[in-house]
């Protein structure tokens, strides 16, 4: 059940970043498109070349039908959305960064009380996110607002904050009972670089430096 | 007095080691409920609104983009390139590492990687060769930190972020426009170049009183393979440069584009990266990005308490009033960046800093561009001073010398950068000359 929320939550975000990529990708690619036709619809019929107008101009039409305006809008929430789950990933993985030059200068009971302290201290605060976030995306659904663009409902989207805020709530829970109950803290390699194991064998086998 | 019992509560969160993040949203909460009353209504639409620009969508994308490169296999063709071309001068490899190191960071855009995967591969070489490990430690740790100079720069973003929509008033009384991520980029190309340069001197320096190997002077062909080779990586950079500064793309959107390439670069022209590692390289790059973009969230709750209880502008009557002008506050901003980047992560500390100084500045007349540059400047000498410069803590590991011999090998880089920072802070021609050519 927990590998499943594990690696649901992966899947999420993964998703998230990649799709929003490719729409804006796409958005672009859709708007060098637009202005491709219009220059060529242009030379066609400075040239007096009908057919070529014809067609160009049957492709600029049907790319202007394809609106893409809506891409910027739908980002920013794809984005919202990856931030606030990604960030429960994010503390499951131990990649949140903080002050912890006393915390790892301590030992024994002073460094449990202090990284106790520290991980409650995430639970609090997610904790009254998912309380304030909740009362909110009730009165925004009461209000019935829509977003501009896709006038998609906006308690829909505003949902991500007390979702992703509890999900986090619970991964400080579950990395302080990790700690409480066998020492270890979470902890990311911010200077981890992958395919450097090859790198050594090919220079071991007399590769260029 | 309100200024001295937020900044109280931060440090006290803070020193627990708890997420820079949370503690700045606790913060916000102790001090709203403890000491204020200000509406929690207004505090609660800032945690949903606070991200909600399409500016700060960059960021993910920059991250996504360095992740796909991010990869032993680029760092290898950029020493390559580097070698070829440097490695035969004073300085050999040493001056090599230099310039990998600039081209590598500014792809990869993290530093502690750049000092990862640059120091993996040179580092042994350079033993193997015969240079004393301290000179390559010292070297590859402070060009490491390049990264967040030039661009694409994460931090810089995070500067434009962070002060952007404020209004602030400069010495004449005119509003001051703020500096758009575009503007910050172009600045960043000159300062960049300039602080390579002053590194490979150094370098060049304690290679020849040392009378370090050097390499053989490569042939053409070879220079021109190693370049072929690097380039793929290196249009990236192109890409987005070009795009921004040609008006065909907005950073964001630059940023995407230049993730879809660099995923087709990686999977299909270099082939370091298999098709199934991709969802890792997504998964490590979604992380990172909503750490960062958490960060911003509850940075812009912390700056919107600030700036209703008035402290952005107290602070700045009063050190107007002082009378340190120009050159004393921006010498006491230095002092003060410097210290704090010893023992915090930069984006963290651009997200809080900036919106507190950047009023104070732009009353002093300081120009907007030129301050960003320059705290991104101290946030690169703070990836290389203890205690918690992270770019010290990889290159212990990678040379297994501790972390005081490392500091200790890379003090003539150390105050090479200081003497940059000079440089920049006082010379603001030197920030400001290639915008204003292109007429930015």
């Amino acid at each position: 059940m927990l590998r499943l929320l594990d690696r649901l939550e992966e899947v999420l975000i993964a998703m998230l970043i990649a799709v929003a990529t490719v729409l804006i990708f796409l958005s672009v690619t859709h708007r060098f498109a637009i202005g491709f036709a219009a220059d060529l619809v242009g030379y066609a019929r400075a040239h007096d070349m009908t057919s070529l107008n014809d067609t160009a101009r049957s492709i600029f039409k049907a790319i202007n039908a394809l609106k893409m305006t809506w891409a910027q809008e739908a980002c920013i929430y794809l984005f919202v959305w990856m931030a606030k789950f990604g960030a429960a990933y994010g503390v499951r993985t131990g990649i949140h960064v903080g002050v912890d030059i006393l915390a790892e200068r301590l030992e024994g009971a002073a460094r449990r009380t202090i990284t106790t302290i520290a991980m409650s201290g995430g639970v609090l605060f997610t904790a009254i996110i998912t309380w304030i976030g909740t009362d909110f995306v009730w009165h925004v659904r009461l209000g019935g607002q829509t977003s501009p663009d896709l006038e998609m409902p906006m308690w829909i989207i505003y949902l991500a904050v007390p979702l992703g805020s509890a999900l986090m709530c619970f991964r400080f829970l579950q990395a302080l009972h990790l700690f409480l109950t066998t020492g270890q803290i979470a902890h990311h390699d911010h200077g981890a670089v992958d395919g450097l194991d090859e790198e050594a064998e090919d220079l071991a086998k007399g590769g260029h430096a | 007095m309100t200024a001295l019992i937020i900044f109280l509560i931060l440090a006290l969160l803070l020193i627990t080691g708890m997420p820079v993040s949370i503690a700045l949203g606790l913060t916000v909460f102790t001090f709203l409920f403890g000491f204020s009353d200000v509406p929690m209504d207004s505090i609660a639409l800032k945690l949903f609104t606070g991200i909600e620009k399409f500016e700060i969508m960059a960021i993910p994308f920059f991250i996504l983009a360095g992740n796909f490169l991010t990869h032993g296999g680029v760092a290898r063709r950029m020493i390559r390139f580097a070698s070829s071309m440097v490695g035969h001068w004073y300085g050999g490899l040493g001056l090599a590492s230099v310039f990998s190191c600039a081209l590598f960071a500014a792809i990869s855009g993290s530093s502690p990687a750049t000092v990862m995967a640059v120091g993996s591969i040179l580092l042994p070489a350079m033993v193997k060769q015969g240079y004393p490990s301290q000179f390559g430690v010292g070297t590859i740790t402070s060009s490491g930190g390049l990264g967040i100079l030039i661009p694409p720069s994460i931090v810089m973003v995070m500067y434009a972020v962070a002060t952007s929509g404020m209004v602030v008033k400069g010495p004449d009384g005119a509003d001051v426009l703020s500096a758009s991520i575009g503007d910050l980029f172009i600045a960043g190309v000159v300062p960049g170049l300039v602080l390579a340069s002053m590194l490979a001197v150094t370098t060049i320096w304690r290679a020849w009183k040392g009378n370090y190997p050097r390499q053989n002077r490569a042939p053409l062909s070879d220079r021109w393979t190693a370049f072929r080779e690097s380039v793929w990586g290196l249009m990236l950079i192109v890409i987005i440069m070009g795009g921004i500064y040609g008006g065909i793309f907005t950073p964001t959107e630059a940023a995407a584009v230049s993730a879809v390439y660099a995923f087709v670069v990686a999977v299909w022209v270099y082939k370091d990266i298999k098709l199934r590692d991709v969802p890792k390289v997504l998964l490590n790059s979604a992380a990172m990005s909503a750490m960062l973009l958490y960060i911003i969230t509850n940075a812009v709750m912390f700056a919107f308490i600030l700036t209703s209880e008035q402290i952005p502008q107290a602070l700045s009557e009063w050190i107007v009033s002082l009378g340190l002008g120009k050159v004393g506050f921006l010498l006491v901003v230095n002092a003060l960046l410097l210290m704090i980047g010893m023992v915090m992560e930069p984006s963290a500390i651009v997200l809080i800093m900036a919106p507190i100084l950047y009023p104070v500045a732009m009353a002093l007349g300081v120009d907007p561009v030129h301050f960003g540059i320059m705290l991104v400047v101290n946030m690169e000498i703070g990836l290389c001073t203890p205690p918690v410069g992270l770019n010290l803590y990889v290159a212990s590991s990678l040379s297994r010398l501790g972390l005081t011999e490392v500091t200790r090998s890379t003090w003539p880089w150390l105050l090479t950068m200081l003497l940059f920072l000079a440089l920049v802070t006082y010379v603001p021609a030197v920030t400001l000359v290639l915008p204003q050519m292109l007429g930015m």
